[in-house]
């Protein structure tokens, strides 16, 4: 089948395809197995440099931990901006496609250095994140928001926006401050849990 | 004697029972902290993008005073929220935190971040008209925004490190550390 024939919106469908096989996915007895499975990884992550040094020097691990928080401090602005003006709560005389093509060049950058903090703090503690039952909910929560930011949300706003309805536009900006707050929650939980 | 003071003033309020309740509660203590960190995204996310809008790094294309004038409201909104929760934070866990080194530091750091948003803004105020649309700021301007970026990156990196004990008052500090912390001799140990 050609993805054409999907439409428009076939990135969309694929997307929530995924989404829904992964949710299929944690509802089953693989996911388990799976968990089981990545033990060893965890172990090999806590011995790597970043392991090493994030368990080593605890100074270290906070200013890494304090730069993902003013990474994530740029990607929340750069969403409430985009989510904003779609919602039509500010910037409303600006070029709507300048606003939206500028707050994803940023948030791109910032998930770059969260990711990349998150990478060292998960070595730093990474037995304790693998037996953490929220460390998952947050990476399941970090999954959906990036499938929904590069599998919809981008891809649907590239078109003309005056070919989106106002309902959809709407639609998207609520789905990605919720989406991206539950991922910013779940990781605030993480910070008091275990 | 401003140690003395600010221990005195930390142990009264240590006395109070909705300290205590509130240190000792675990859902309201970490909500308090978590819309504390949380609303990181709506202060500094704001601005951090002024700030980059005044290097030309954000929005080049929109007028300077257009930015400052939308992202103003949501900052300002964002840092009042930190504000109440960061002295809910202070009150429930007052002796330790009067005496935390890095608190201590990161009070100074708000001071100078505070004055130099203000000197910022009426730098801005006086010349905006000559500018507004251009790329980049004037040299001045962009000196304070990336002041405010550096200002802001330290006191994060302080409000994170609260959290570590190296310079506690209860392992018994002495020297520079002791007297910037203000540990006083004798105290009782909270």
């Amino acid at each position: 089948m050609s993805t054409a024939s999907l439409g428009s919106y076939y990135r969309t469908i694929i997307t929530v395809a995924v989404v829904l096989l992964a949710t299929a996915f944690l509802f089953s007895s693989l996911r388990v197995d799976a968990w089981v499975g990545l033990k060893p990884f965890f172990e090999w992550m806590g011995t790597t440099w970043f392991g090493v040094i994030g368990t080593t020097w605890g100074a270290v691990f906070a200013v890494v931990q304090a730069f993902h928080l003013l990474a994530m401090a740029l990607m929340g602005g750069a969403i409430i901006v985009s989510d904003g003006r779609l919602l039509g709560l500010g910037f409303s005389e600006m070029d709507e496609r300048e606003v939206l093509d500028k707050s994803h060049t940023i948030f791109s950058r910032s998930l770059a250095v969260v990711l990349l903090t998150g990478i060292f703090m998960a070595c730093g503690v990474a037995m304790k994140i693998y037996y953490l039952e929220v460390y998952w909910y947050k990476m399941l929560a970090l999954s959906v928001g990036i499938l929904f930011t590069y599998g919809i949300k981008k891809p649907l706003l590239a078109k003309s926006l005056d070919d989106i309805s106002p309902l959809v536009r709407r639609a998207v900006a609520l789905s990605s401050l919720v989406v991206w707050f539950s991922v910013a929650g779940a990781g605030r939980w993480i910070g008091f849990s275990g | 004697m401003i140690n003395q003071a600010v221990y005195s003033f930390s142990v009264w309020l240590d006395s109070l029972e909705s300290s205590t309740l509130l240190h000792e509660s675990f859902y309201m203590y970490n909500w308090i902290e978590s819309t504390h960190v949380l609303f990181l995204m709506v202060s500094l996310g704001m601005l951090f993008l002024i700030d980059l809008r005044m290097l030309g790094y954000a929005f080049p294309n929109v007028p300077a005073s257009k930015v400052a004038e939308k992202l103003s409201m949501p900052m300002f909104f964002g840092f009042a929220v930190m504000i109440i929760t960061g002295l809910l934070l202070f009150y429930a866990i007052p002796v330790r935190s009067g005496q935390s080194l890095w608190l201590r530091i990161k009070v100074v750091l708000l001071i100078a971040a505070a004055v130099n948003a203000l000197l910022f803004h009426w730098r801005m105020k006086r010349s905006i008209s000559s500018w507004d649309t251009d790329a980049k700021a004037p040299i001045g301007l962009r000196l304070g925004a990336v002041l405010s970026i550096i200002f802001w990156v330290l006191i994060v990196i302080c409000g994170r490190l609260i959290a570590y004990d190296w310079f506690d008052c209860a392992h018994g500090q002495s020297g520079l550390a002791g007297v910037l912390a203000g540990c006083i001799d004798g105290q009782a140990q909270f």
